[in-house]
């Protein structure tokens, strides 16, 4: 199964966890969700998730110097940002509890 | 944040745009901003500046990656007007197209290979004209839409699909080379030649060499802009079919040092063009220049004679005898004494300085004196002419 399939789904939750200790802006989210083991995430996706959570309010973006290049927009996790990632985390751990039974009982 | 994008990276971005051209203004700005500043950083993963093909292999095709943040970001689907009207404008872009690349180009074709400077400057026109006509055409037919429209049409499609084939069947390492390496030399090569064809057309060679230069200059303009306004295809790729004919034409007439058609009329232009100066030297006959002069008595008796003109000024020519074309030192080399002695050469046609003989001998033979007419004023028989012959003297012009 296509690794890019599954993230799809979850991509949101992956950018919201990758910006919960830390704000970052859009090429450091991806190097962070890279670095994590998601190589397989497209780079657009991932600015195109940014953008969607912003405009539903869930993040907060603020441009900041840089010293060696450009001036980045970075995102940050508002209160709406934090309890989004709470509801979707538990969800997500029932979701993969219940496959992981499936799976399971499948194998046995 | 407002970094200037160059190169492959601005045309990735131009591309991008339009693939998301449908959005929302204001969404479209901020959404492009997040773009460029993720292809500046992408940019800086490579060690030089990345071309096209790079961007594409790191990123997908501009489609697939407006595609992936549209789905990404939650935008609508891309919303085409598949409607009749749309086809039906794509097909009449394309078939303007097909005649300025055909009919245009054949028309320069027969100019180049035309065997008068007439011909040339008239299939030349003719050719460039339908060209320009049917490409404005064609790029109005499309009617505000993208110009990707032909490949929505039937036709468009199938035709797209073939030449695709054909450029699959060329290994990717090649292709590589071919556009990174063969596009830049083509740019010059075709303006270079366009621009000096151009100029050579009108006759006007002084300033061939730097039109040629300009042209290579605008040459590669134009090819950066269609990369990003693909609109222009319908101009470059009839002007490019006319440079296909006339690129080869041109290096393989310079190679055999040919001088037929368009060439042979360039000579032709060059002979009788601006730097050509009439004579302003010596003695000029009803605007030929004379190299010598024989003169006869009334009897038809060759004799010499010094000339002067009404001043007393001498008359004389370059002298072109032995010691003139073969001697060391320097002398005066004009004399009024003629017949002025000329080289005679061997029986093969040629003369050495060691075995140089000369004549004063006239190369003619001397017509029969004229009947001697009942001389009106016999008093001043130099004031009449003995001979038919109009002598004029002109120093200058």
């Amino acid at each position: 199964m296509d690794t890019s399939q599954l993230l799809k789904g979850v991509l949101d939750l992956a950018v919201l966890a990758v910006l919960r200790d830390a704000d970052g802006y859009g090429y450091d989210v991806l190097r962070r969700l890279r670095a994590a083991g998601l190589e397989d995430v497209a780079d657009a996706s991932v600015y195109g998730t940014l953008r969607r959570l912003f405009q539903a309010g869930a993040l907060t973006s603020y441009v900041q110097p840089s010293e060696e290049g450009p001036h980045r927009k970075y995102y940050g996790l508002n209160k709406t940002g934090h309890d989004l990632l709470a509801r979707s985390t538990k969800t997500w751990n029932h979701f993969a509890d219940t496959m992981s039974v499936l799976l399971e009982e499948e194998a046995a | 944040m407002n970094s200037t994008l160059t190169g492959a990276v601005a045309i990735y971005l131009t591309q991008v745009r339009a693939e998301l051209s449908d959005l929302p203004p204001g969404e479209l700005e901020d959404v492009l901003q997040d773009v460029t500043d993720h292809l500046t950083e992408v940019a800086g993963e490579f060690d030089a500046e990345p071309t096209l093909s790079d961007l594409q292999v790191r990123l997908g095709t501009p489609r697939q990656y407006a595609d992936e943040l549209r789905t990404a970001a939650g935008y609508p689907a891309r919303t085409e007007p598949v409607s009749q009207d749309y086809l039906t404008s794509g097909w009449n872009a394309l078939r303007w197209g097909l005649i300025a690349g055909t009919v245009g180009p054949f028309f320069v074709a027969v100019s180049i290979f035309a065997w008068s400077s007439d011909e040339t400057a008239f299939f030349g026109l003719l050719g460039l004209g339908v060209l320009f006509v049917a490409a404005f055409l064609g790029v109005r037919a499309l009617n505000g839409n993208d110009p990707r429209i032909v490949l929505d049409t039937p036709r468009g499609a199938q035709w797209a699909t073939a030449v695709r084939g054909w450029i699959d069947q060329v290994p990717p390492n090649v292709r590589h080379e071919l556009v990174t390496i063969g596009q830049p030399v083509w740019w010059v090569a075709r303006g270079m030649i366009g621009a000096a064809g151009f100029f050579a057309l009108f006759g006007a060679i002084s300033v061939t060499v730097v039109g040629a230069i300009a042209g290579a200059a605008v040459s590669i303009w134009i090819g950066r802009r269609t990369q990003q306004d693909r609109r222009w295809l319908w101009y470059v790729v009839p002007l490019n079919v006319v440079a296909a004919v006339a690129v080869p034409a041109f290096l393989a007439a310079a190679y055999v040092g040919a001088s037929f058609g368009f060439l042979d009329n360039y000579n032709h232009y060059r002979g009788s063009g601006p730097n050509y100066e009439p004579p302003t030297k010596g003695v000029v006959v009803n605007g030929t220049a004379v190299s010598n002069i024989y003169p006869f008595d009334a009897q038809g008796k060759q004799v010499t004679v010094r000339l002067y003109d009404q001043d007393g000024n001498p008359i004389s020519m370059e002298l072109q005898d032995c010691a003139t074309n073969y001697g060391q030192e320097s002398r005066d080399t004009t004399s009024n004494l003629f017949p002025q002695a000329v080289v005679v050469p061997d029986e093969n046609g040629y003369s050495s300085p060691e075995d140089c003989k000369e004549t004063t001998k006239a190369p003619f033979v001397p017509p029969p004196a004229p009947a001697t007419r009942t001389a009106p004023t016999p008093v001043a028989p130099s004031a009449t002419p003995t001979s038919g012959a109009t002598l004029t003297v002109k120093p200058t012009r």
